[in-house]
């Protein structure tokens, strides 16, 4: 009998779950993202950006005079959480529209999903290659993919910088080995020599054995590919270790958020890095955001908050232009997409291989006195590029 | 009644998708069987052979990587990797147990904690055979619709709970015990310990490879993070047993519950936030200070507190 009373019990949980809860005429949109874990500061700039868009959205007359909700869930970047939380959005909650992630490995499992449910996804800042080249039909991407990530960089490698030598670190992970391995082909195309490729567990504290190798090199340019700890660590460990190279570059990511100042403090100065947005550009309405995002939490965005406050002006043009709030007129309206956001201009395309994919130009930046400077392309740059950069002896 | 409870509660659950439950509900319920049958796996080394394991997640990703390597190199179904995974892992956990059952104690846990993570970077280093962190994406899923999946891995889960219940009342499972209670003793005995905890590893081992095929072929995409991780996977199945009962038949079952159901539940409550994590970790110190022997074993004292006394 005990047993059965248990048991019982354990029924009367799952009958808990909550099912169905309420549907509005707009549907409430749940984005996934994580906030907890190593993801979270990412996660949580993402969250604000977004809520800031709708704010605005709903202070201007929301969409078609409806109020856009957003509400979040946390997914903890676990692929299996992730998918959870999708599939409860679009079975029980029946959204019709997925928005969010962060993870590349959460972004697969959730593509996955949606394409099945035939339900549209649009990625913000998953950046694996990968994702967009399975031929989904309902997965739209709006960052840029990481093979183009460095685009700038490269330019301005080839028409600056023109190093001779390269070393290339990158934290194991999706993110970072892909980004890795598109630096390895981009310079063998311009005949820049690899002289190191070392990988790094993510989240390690102590880089001095792979930075002493890097030393040995003497490399030209050290070009690293990280999340947000390991960027300020590896450029504080490279001023102790006083490893002088041309240039130091980062590949967006870690290098391109605020943390990174916050943390490398001096160390970071001079260091240039691929992004995807800063807030120096010219596209309408990106100064404003960025400057109303530092008023509210007193500090700058990186592109990542940039994608997601852009990516909610995306869903609102979709859901205007969409002839109901199905999946499938949705995603219609999405691939129509030709908008112009703080993001800078978002339509999406099918090309090298990819599947509705936003194509962009990428930008340098360089940390100039504790400010992130855009530097490159020259169209875009808000002060000039300084190199050479002075050695670690000159600088004191 | 004691004898039929068992049977009522798997035609419970296996009537569940027949009743238009939404998938979401569905998918929690996979992963709760899915955990349950882990846990099994764990307890039948664990607590019934008394060797802690902190690398469970290996098996599950020797498991996982059989299905996802058939499915990549060889173009076959990823199911396939279901049977391939029975022997894959039995050679690769005998080739584990050979090293590390040597050890006892702290030492066999640590010695498994450091083959979990030899595991994962090692996965991450042959891009060749791994494909590294990129992962293995499976293009296209078995069904869309879960009622298959939720019948397979309740299949297992089922043979699995008989299979290991057979074990523990055998012969084999007094020597495992034996060996629990007192390793010199059960060698005193005439108990080749070593070589009993060899099966029992090998057991547990093969259990969490089906496992983790299951789950290549259920999400679709694995890489060595996920499938190899440590707070994830082998610290969570530890808690999956710890929570429901070490060395009872019913534990890992409810522990899985606790953990990925609850979890689940806790999770979407709204208020919450990302707070969700703070308020789980602190039912779960409740639960291990006044249940230290986890639900199912402490029944008896989880009736005294909530005042339902049997009548003697």
């Amino acid at each position: 009998m005990k047993r059965l009373l248990l048991d019982a019990s354990l029924l009367f949980l799952l009958a808990l779950l909550p099912s169905s809860l309420f549907a509005a005429n707009i549907p409430e949109i749940v984005i996934p993202l994580p906030l907890t874990g190593q993801q979270g500061k990412f996660g949580e700039m993402m969250k604000r950006s977004y809520q800031m868009a709708a704010e605005e959205i709903n202070a201007k007359g929301g969409i078609k005079k409806q109020k856009l909700v957003l509400s979040f869930e946390d997914s903890g970047a676990k692929p299996e959480t992730a998918r959870a939380i999708v599939e409860k959005l679009i079975d029980s909650k029946k959204q019709p529209i997925i928005v969010g992630e962060y993870t590349s490995a959460c972004a697969k499992a959730v593509a996955a999903v949606a394409e099945e449910r035939k339900t549209p996804y649009l990625i913000v800042a998953s950046a694996d290659d990968a994702i967009t080249r399975q031929n989904y039909k309902y997965v739209f991407r709006q960052n840029a993919v990481n093979a183009h990530y460095a685009d700038g960089v490269i330019s301005f490698l080839s028409q600056v910088v023109k190093p001779k030598t390269i070393a290339i670190l990158y934290e194991s992970s999706a993110f970072g080995t892909s980004g890795a391995e598109a630096m390895v082909k981009d310079a063998e195309k311009l005949g820049i020599k690899v002289l190191l490729k070392e990988r790094y567990e993510s989240g390690s504290i102590d880089f001095k054995p792979i930075l002493s190798k890097v030393k040995a090199a003497r490399p030209d340019l050290i070009y690293m590919v990280s999340y947000v700890m390991d960027a300020s660590l590896l450029m504080k460990q490279i001023k102790e270790l006083r490893i002088d190279a041309k240039l130091f570059a980062g590949g967006a990511a870690g290098f391109a958020i605020p943390e990174f100042i916050d943390n490398a403090k001096d160390a970071a100065e001079y260091v240039i890095s691929a992004t995807l947005w800063t807030q120096q550009l010219k596209y309408p309405g990106a100064k404003e955001y960025a400057e109303k995002y530092n008023a509210k939490y007193k500090d700058y965005p990186s592109y990542h908050g940039a994608s997601a406050y852009s990516a909610i002006y995306v869903v609102k043009d979709a859901l205007e232009r969409a002839k109901d709030y199905s999946p499938e007129k949705i995603r219609d309206a999405l691939k129509t997409t030709n908008i112009s956001t703080a993001f800078g201009p978002i339509k999406f395309e099918n090309k090298e291989g990819y599947q509705n994919q936003n194509f962009m130009d990428t930008l340098v930046f360089q940390v100039q006195k504790g400010e992130f400077e855009t530097i490159w392309p020259q169209q875009y740059a808000s002060k000039k590029y300084i190199y050479p950069i002075p050695t670690w002896r000159e600088r004191r | 009644m004691k004898k039929i409870a068992p049977t009522l509660i798997v035609a419970a659950i296996a009537v569940l998708p027949l009743l238009g439950l939404s998938t979401y509900i569905l998918h929690v319920l996979i992963l709760t069987i899915m955990w349950s049958v882990i846990g099994m796996a764990w307890n039948l080394l664990g607590g019934f052979c008394g060797q802690v394991s902190f690398g469970h997640a290996a098996f599950f990703g020797v498991g996982a990587y059989t299905s996802g390597i058939l499915y990549n190199k060889f173009g076959i179904s990823a199911w396939w990797g279901m049977p391939a995974s029975i022997g894959v892992v039995a050679v690769f956990a005998l080739f584990i147990g050979f090293i590390t059952l040597r050890l006892r104690g702290p030492f066999f846990a640590l010695g498994t904690l450091a083959v979990g993570v030899i595991l994962r970077v090692t996965a991450e280093n042959l891009p060749d055979v791994t494909e590294g962190n990129l992962g293995i994406m499976i293009r296209e899923r078995s069904w869309v619709d879960k009622t298959w999946y939720f019948y397979i891995i309740l299949t297992l889960a089922v043979l699995v709970f008989l299979l290991v219940k057979k074990v523990v009342g055998s012969r084999l499972g007094y020597y495992f015990v034996a060996i629990r209670e007192d390793q010199d003793a059960a060698e005193s005995l005439g108990i080749n310990t070593t070589y009993y905890k060899t099966i029992a590893l090998c057991l547990s081992a093969v259990i969490t490879g089906l496992a983790g095929a299951f789950y290549t072929n259920y999400m679709g995409y694995i890489d060595p993070k996920v499938v190899f991780a440590l707070h994830d996977i082998s610290i969570v199945v530890i808690m999956v047993v710890m929570v429901g009962g070490v060395a009872t038949f019913w534990g890992p079952v409810v522990g899985s519950a606790i953990m990925v159901l609850l979890a689940e539940l806790i999770r979407s409550i709204p208020m919450l936030g990302a707070a969700h994590l703070t308020f789980f970790g602190v039912l779960l110190i409740v639960i291990i200070i006044f249940l230290p022997n986890g639900i199912i074993g402490d029944i008896p004292k989880l009736k005294r507190l909530l005042g339902i006394r049997k009548n003697l």
